[in-house]
């Protein structure tokens, strides 16, 4: 796989699921192969039953942010500017003590910004102009979650959101990856975040996407600290792990899905720990492609969404022993797919 | 090693002013604007109901009657300017299609479909669910390289009305890093009722067409489009004989981390971000000859981009043209960067600074030279281009002629 140069350690670790909050509890969950997933209110789900979903019922945002402020987030910015503080707090990174220019934010964002959206429309269609609300609008775009963090804990640095399907998360973790490399930044927060609303239950329900890649969906918001190895060792940050290489193929070419295969995986043919993401019919191509000694499936443990990837790799990281290769493999309906490969600890 | 040198290869672009890229061409050096009331939708309830629409837009020229239903408004205008930039580039088949990746800046994507279907649930008379199928921004990216084989990296960046330079930076990042031969990147972004309810909510849309640094400017126009480029490393570009259209010299990106809506008032950021991208490109400060501004026509930006711009250039700051090109295409949003970048390119090729169009009067606040008097002919070759988004974050790209590929950069 390509590797990075320098190379990239990974100091801190935070997540928000509907396991709870903190990378703990949802590591013991997909140890324990318990599911925390839960029924969806029949009244939500157009009527449809049988169905679960991933509610982060633990979060409760005030326990982060103070009320007032956190009255004008919406719930993927709770969800991000509380799991960043966390992640900062994890890696011993205190506000001040590093140049606020050289900490950037790297963000997969799915449905942030929608219920927002909603909402201000909802307002609109009711009411007219009376009946809309310019508080609201702000929040409506998907960078809310990413922005509100950074103006939170002041990171001027790289600021980048993307969505890309069930990638997302993955997306904003190899652009960090990028930005340490090229010296763009010193420190950055990446990973990904989802907020699930009532009103997405429903538009899932109504265009059958519940049976299919909505099935147990989940919501929350994973960050890993980043850094080159060098700046890490130097502060004295202690290194969870390394992030060794980063490999993506926008979707399998028919004809030549092996090609894109290799592609994605290049010489890695096993591991100790294989944690696929990404809804179930989406890594059928990718099943038997590389060995591993343990295979996990966060999804089915705390649900999948479009940025969980970021939950995933803190769980893959918190999960590696020092020396052990873990591999997360992201695939998305019509691609795209990634392959994150990690190693546990750092060599002295 | 010197840095790889990314060039551009293919144009394509629909928007307000003009729907392929000669008919741009045309708009940006004449300084003929697109902006004139709209009938998208209904907009009889909010005092500015005029904006940057694609007028006379037929989908039945361009798609099935199949992809008609499968694909939203932003998504149509998102495969017209990226078939018209690969057409131009004949990229196809010149690489691996697993080395060629497609980058997408989005805004609303098919919030304009969704919104139907959500007026139907408030109104008890449901609407077709498949209009929801569209809503992420996402979508664009995926069909795009479906259509065209592009089998590389599949991304799309939102960070509002600075998504579509950054997408534009990130694809040129993937080639300097190896990752990716060659990159269509771009943006899209159509009209929506959630973005223009939005923006007259804050008040800060003109109901005139915008009139960026002028007194009495309210505010800006809004507008719809899409813009691409195909990126390629300059040595495998000349390899297979590609012509050279112009330059990616360099980007940089930051957050403002100050708030949501509101520009940082010394504009100390944005010159943050135009000295990276400028150091990033190996550009000299004095050779830069023009800058196509964020320049969206609201009272605050236009003084907070002029403030970056005086502490950028410092002394010489009045002497390079800070012209807004969103007074011929509104502002689009998503779109906007990657428009503007390709206004740029053409701008640059031609030799020519354009104009900021609809001057109403001096802004003692704006004391720099926007080129409200007219177009004027140059013989600078490179050029900057702002992107400036909620949530403070600011991107800037450095854009170089074509003429280049003659000089030691």
């Amino acid at each position: 796989m390509d590797c990075f140069a320098p190379a990239i350690a990974i100091t801190g670790s935070a997540a928000i699921s509907a396991a709870g909050n903190g990378i703990k509890p949802a590591l013991e969950a997909l140890i324990s192969d318990t599911s925390c997933l839960k029924p969806i209110p029949e009244d939500l789900a157009a009527g449809t039953t049988g169905h679960c979903w991933g509610k982060a019922d633990q979060f409760k945002a005030t326990d982060f942010i103070p009320p007032l402020k956190a009255r004008k987030l919406d719930r993927a910015s709770q969800f991000a500017v509380a799991t960043v503080g966390l992640a900062l707090a994890d890696a011993g990174i205190v506000k001040g003590a590093f140049p606020s220019d050289r900490i950037g934010i790297a963000l997969g964002s799915g449905f942030g910004g929608i219920a927002n959206a909603s909402e201000f429309l909802s307002g609109y269609y009711q009411a007219g102009v009376s009946g809309l609300s310019p508080m609201l609008f702000p929040n409506t775009v998907a960078n809310a979650a990413a922005s509100n963090a950074s103006i939170e804990y002041g990171l001027q640095g790289p600021n980048i959101t993307f969505i890309q399907r069930f990638c997302s998360a993955e997306s904003a973790i190899l652009a960090a990856c990028r930005f340490l490399e090229e010296g763009r930044a010193d420190i950055m927060l990446a990973g990904g975040v989802d907020e699930l609303t009532p009103q997405m239950i429903r538009g899932f329900a109504v265009t059958g996407q519940l049976h299919r890649f909505a099935a147990g969906f989940g919501e929350g918001c994973g960050i890993l600290v980043l850094e080159r190895a060098e700046h890490a060792r130097k502060r004295g940050a202690a290194i969870a792990g390394q992030l060794t290489a980063i490999n993506t193929v926008g979707f399998l070419l028919p004809g030549a899905e092996q090609q894109g295969i290799n592609q994605l995986l290049q010489p890695l043919k096993s591991c100790n720990q294989l944690f696929f993401t990404g809804p179930e019919p989406a890594v059928q191509p990718l099943l038997g492609t590389v060995e591993a000694a343990t295979i996990r499936y966060p999804g089915r443990i705390i649900g999948s969404s479009l940025a969980m990837g970021g939950v995933a790799l803190g769980l893959l990281t918190a999960s590696l022993r020092p020396g052990e290769q873990g591999l997360q493999l992201a695939a998305s309906p019509e691609g795209p797919y990634y392959a994150i490969s990690v190693l546990g600890g750092y060599p002295a | 090693m010197s840095p790889k040198r990314i060039v551009i290869t293919g144009l394509g672009t629909i928007n307000g002013a003009a729907g392929t890229i000669p008919a741009f061409q045309e708009a940006i050096l004449q300084g003929t604007s697109g902006i004139a009331p709209l009938d998208l939708f209904d907009v009889s309830q909010f005092p500015a109901r005029i904006g940057c629409q694609v007028k006379g837009y037929d989908p039945a020229e361009y798609f099935t009657r199949r992809q008609i239903t499968h694909l939203s408004r932003t998504d149509q205008l998102a495969l017209i300017a990226a078939r018209e930039a690969v057409a131009m580039s004949d990229v196809t088949g010149c690489y691996d299609p697993y080395q060629i990746g497609v980058c997408i800046g989005g805004g609303v994507g098919g919030m304009l479909h969704a919104e139907a279907w959500l007026q139907g649930e408030l109104s008890n008379k449901p609407a077709r669910p498949g209009l929801l199928r569209t809503l992420l921004p996402d979508c664009s990216s995926t069909v795009i390289a479906h259509e065209l084989g592009f089998a590389g990296f599949q991304g799309s960046i939102t960070t509002a009305c600075s998504s579509s330079g950054t997408a534009i930076g990130w694809a040129a990042d993937l080639i300097r890093s190896g990752r990716q031969q060659a990159m269509l990147c771009g943006g899209a972004d159509a009209l929506a009722m959630l973005t223009f309810a939005g923006f007259n909510a804050l008040k800060v849309v003109d109901p005139n067409p915008c009139a960026p640094f002028s007194a009495g400017r309210q505010g800006l126009s809004l507008g719809e489009g899409a813009a691409f480029m195909v990126l390629e490393e300059e040595q495998a570009a000349r390899s297979r004989g590609a012509q050279i259209l112009g330059y990616l010299l360099g980007y940089a990106l930051v957050g403002e981390a100050h708030h949501m809506t509101a520009p940082e008032p010394t504009g100390e950021a944005a010159a943050r971000v135009m000295n990276a991208a400028l150091a990033a490109a190996g550009v000299a400060h004095d050779q830069v000859g023009w800058i196509n501004a964020h320049g969206t026509g609201t009272p605050l930006n236009d003084v907070v981009e002029s403030n970056a711009v005086k502490l950028v250039f410092g002394e010489r700051a009045g002497k390079v043209p800070l012209i807004s090109t969103k007074a011929i295409t509104g502002h689009c949003l998503g779109a906007a960067g990657a428009i503007e970048a390709v206004a740029s390119v053409l701008a640059l090729n031609a030799g020519i600074i354009p104009q900021t169009l609809h001057f109403r009067g001096v802004d003692p606040e704006c004391d720099l030279d926007y080129g409200h008097s007219g177009s004027r002919t140059t013989a600078t070759r490179i050029a900057l281009s702002n992107s400036f988004a909620f949530g403070g974050n600011v991107t800037s790209l450095v854009l170089g002629s074509a003429a280049l590929q003659q000089e030691v950069c």
